[in-house]
């Protein structure tokens, strides 16, 4: 049973920014599915829409079997939303926050006490329930947040990047709260994310919104078996070489498809300008994924060499290479690349990744993209608080 | 959206209000020891030489119109303070929840027009002290008259702080709110000199002044007598006026409220 359903569920801003546009899908019941994006790909505002702080341009949706125009109020009430700036209030205690929410939600003192003793118990944080939250870490905070989100027994919950700004270990003991809580109380998950492996690792279904459109939408495993074959990636000793080898893979049957990444996520400004405007002129969608998968394919092919001249000022970059056989590939692209005297620095051979998914989608590398200059700032602060107070927590 | 108002909805708010004042003890302190220095500074400073106002002394004038001015820099302020809720997030939590934005707002001016009174009966605490009132029997139902009268004449500024809150999206504007609003409302109450006093341009733009009437029914209240311009009933024309103004600005403040988008 489909317990939500979006129809042609639009958001244009200002008359013109289409951030969310025409996209439809439904989701089971006890499924947790993954938005992954790059920044200001719509992932947000369509949450927003879903929970009824935001009024959709055009189309509509159905939580829980209420319409969001009709009866936003039980829409609200059949919601968790764990947003992705801290909503916490750091003057009230931990217990303060959550009882505060019970009220909001209209459950009596009992109710709340089972409930707050109930998910502070999932996830674990009934020692420190009542210290101020101010004095709480990073990863507690997200926690505590998650755990408000639960104490009304919403039918879906909503999480807006819920490990942004956490380290590792934080990151991945919140997944498993969420996929217990998805596991033990059947509660339905909405989640958003830029990180790939978050989606990997907890989401049932995930679907990749790029530029307010759906352009994925299927299981990781099956996701990644429409890359059919390998990746071989090279790095080379001096990136300019990427120029000159292009030419003769792109000649090779084997090759399926070629994209040049890059490795870390700082990219200059100019370079960032660049993918934004790329991605504008090509209209992104299922055809563009099919069309992708053929390296002959012009569009794709030509937006990658005009990214040429920059290929210096960004950084590391690496050419992956989509190939049947990979392995038995290996040997030749190395004897071709000393044939005309490129020095390699590395090869890798992996299976395709959500990342390679991901990049052959829409066209760029999750991680580069940072979004506006104001998102990159809002973001820093995020994680600066994220990352503040850390105790023993 | 009509939607219901919810009594457990205002009460968190309002809740949340009281414990965020009662914890944020530093500003307490300061702002009584703030009026603690008007009242002796200015009150035994310049009323050494000024003497007496009508038949009171100028510390025992200055009094109500100091305790005028926390409830005015306390009310507007937490009115003001929707910004940071929206800032720092807490804001999204509640307009998410199923509970009417009206709701919130009714909380957010309860709240904050209790909050401001617990400081108006500090700082008439500390007036008290200094001698400010002479005791009687009149007095002490002066005081709880005073105490009614704070919280209506805050409920107002709540208000407008709101309204102003829901307007401005950035922190520098509170330089101009500062200057342009807070002050001059203070500064015009009477607070310092009487009305009848001063040039008839001036005392048109007190007669404008919210606050005006506010400290002149402080005054009714703890002295025992306004001014003589408003004449035998002037307690009963101001609080016409600040029940006029305190409907316009939790109307107008709930309004832009409900209007700004989270």
């Amino acid at each position: 049973m489909a317990i939500i359903e979006v129809d042609g569920l639009t958001k244009v801003f200002n008359g013109k920014v289409r951030a969310v546009d025409d996209i439809s899908f439904n989701v089971k019941e006890g499924e947790i599915l993954g938005f992954l994006g790059p920044n200001g790909a719509g992932k947000t505002t369509t949450l927003n829409m879903l929970s009824t702080l935001l009024r959709p341009s055009s189309g509509t949706a159905a939580v829980n079997g209420y319409d969001i125009h009709e009866e936003p109020d039980k829409v609200r009430r059949s919601i968790g939303f764990v947003f992705q700036d801290p909503t916490l209030d750091l003057e009230l205690t931990g217990k303060e926050n959550l009882n505060f929410h019970g009220l909001l939600y209209g459950l009596d003192r009992d109710l709340r006490e089972k409930r707050i003793k109930e998910v502070l118990d999932v996830v674990q944080l009934t020692d420190r329930a009542n210290d101020l939250v101010k004095t709480f870490s990073g990863g507690m905070k997200r926690r505590l947040e998650i755990a408000r989100g639960l104490v009304h027994h919403p039918k879906v919950l909503f999480l807006d990047e819920p490990t942004l700004g956490l380290d590792p270990q934080t990151r991945r003991s919140i997944w498993e709260h969420i996929q217990r809580l998805n596991q033990e109380k059947n509660v339905t998950i909405i989640l958003t994310t830029h990180y790939t492996e978050e989606a990997d690792y907890l989401c049932g279904k995930i679907l990749i919104i790029d530029f307010g459109k759906i352009v994925a939408l299927d299981t990781s495993d099956n996701l990644k078996a429409r890359l059919e074959g390998d990746v071989v990636s090279l790095a080379f000793k001096d990136p300019k070489m990427i120029l000159q080898i292009r030419p003769i893979f792109e000649k090779k049957k084997w090759l399926r498809r070629m994209d040049v990444t890059s490795v870390g996520s700082n990219q200059s400004m100019a370079g960032r300008m660049m993918h934004m405007m790329r991605g504008m002129s090509g209209g992104m969608g299922m055809d563009g994924m099919m069309s992708g998968m053929r390296p002959e394919s012009g569009r794709r092919n030509e937006s990658v060499r005009h990214k040429g001249p920059n290929i210096q000022s960004v950084g590391p970059r690496r050419l992956n290479l989509l190939v049947d056989d990979g392995g038995r590939r290996i040997p030749e692209i190395v004897k071709l690349t000393n044939e005309i005297g490129i020095l390699l620095e590395s090869v890798e051979l992996h299976k395709p990744t959500l990342d390679d998914v991901f990049l052959s989608v829409t066209g760029r590398n999750i991680r580069d993209e940072q979004g506006s200059f104001m998102e990159m700032i809002r973001r820093h602060r995020i994680m600066q608080q994220a990352r503040g107070h850390r105790d023993s927590g | 959206m009509v939607q219901p108002l919810s009594s457990q909805a205002i009460y968190v708010v309002l809740l949340r209000e009281l414990k965020r004042y009662w914890r944020a003890k530093s500003r307490i302190v300061a702002s009584v020891a703030q009026s603690f220095f008007f009242l002796v500074i200015f009150g035994f400073g310049i009323g050494g030489f000024i003497g007496r106002i009508g038949d009171v002394s100028y510390l025992s004038y200055l009094a109500p119109g100091i305790i005028g001015m926390g409830l005015l820099f306390g009310s507007i302020f937490s009115g003001i303070s929707v910004v940071f809720d929206r800032q720092f997030g807490f804001m999204k939590e509640m307009l998410v929840a199923p509970v009417s934005r009206t709701s919130i707002i009714l909380g957010k001016i309860l709240g904050g027009a209790l909050t401001a009174s617990i400081q108006g009966i500090l700082l008439m605490t500390v007036a008290l002290l200094l001698g400010a009132f002479s005791p009687s029997i009149t007095l002490g139902i002066g005081i709880v008259a005073a105490i009614g009268v704070m919280l209506l004449i805050t409920a107002g500024f709540v208000g407008l702080g709101v309204a102003i809150g829901s307007t401005i999206t950035d922190f520098h504007a509170f330089q101009l709110i500062s200057t342009f609003v807070m002050w001059p409302l203070f500064m015009l109450s009477g607070v310092f000199f009487p009305i009848d006093a001063v040039p008839p341009i001036l005392q048109v733009a007190m007669l404008c002044d919210p606050l005006f009437y506010g400290v002149e029914l402080l005054r009714w209240c703890l002295l025992g007598a306004g001014t003589p311009l408003l004449g035998p009933f002037g307690w009963l024309i101001a609080l016409g006026v600040i029940a006029c103004f305190n409907l316009l600005m939790v109307g107008f403040g709930t309004y832009l409220f409900s209007r700004a988008q989270a």
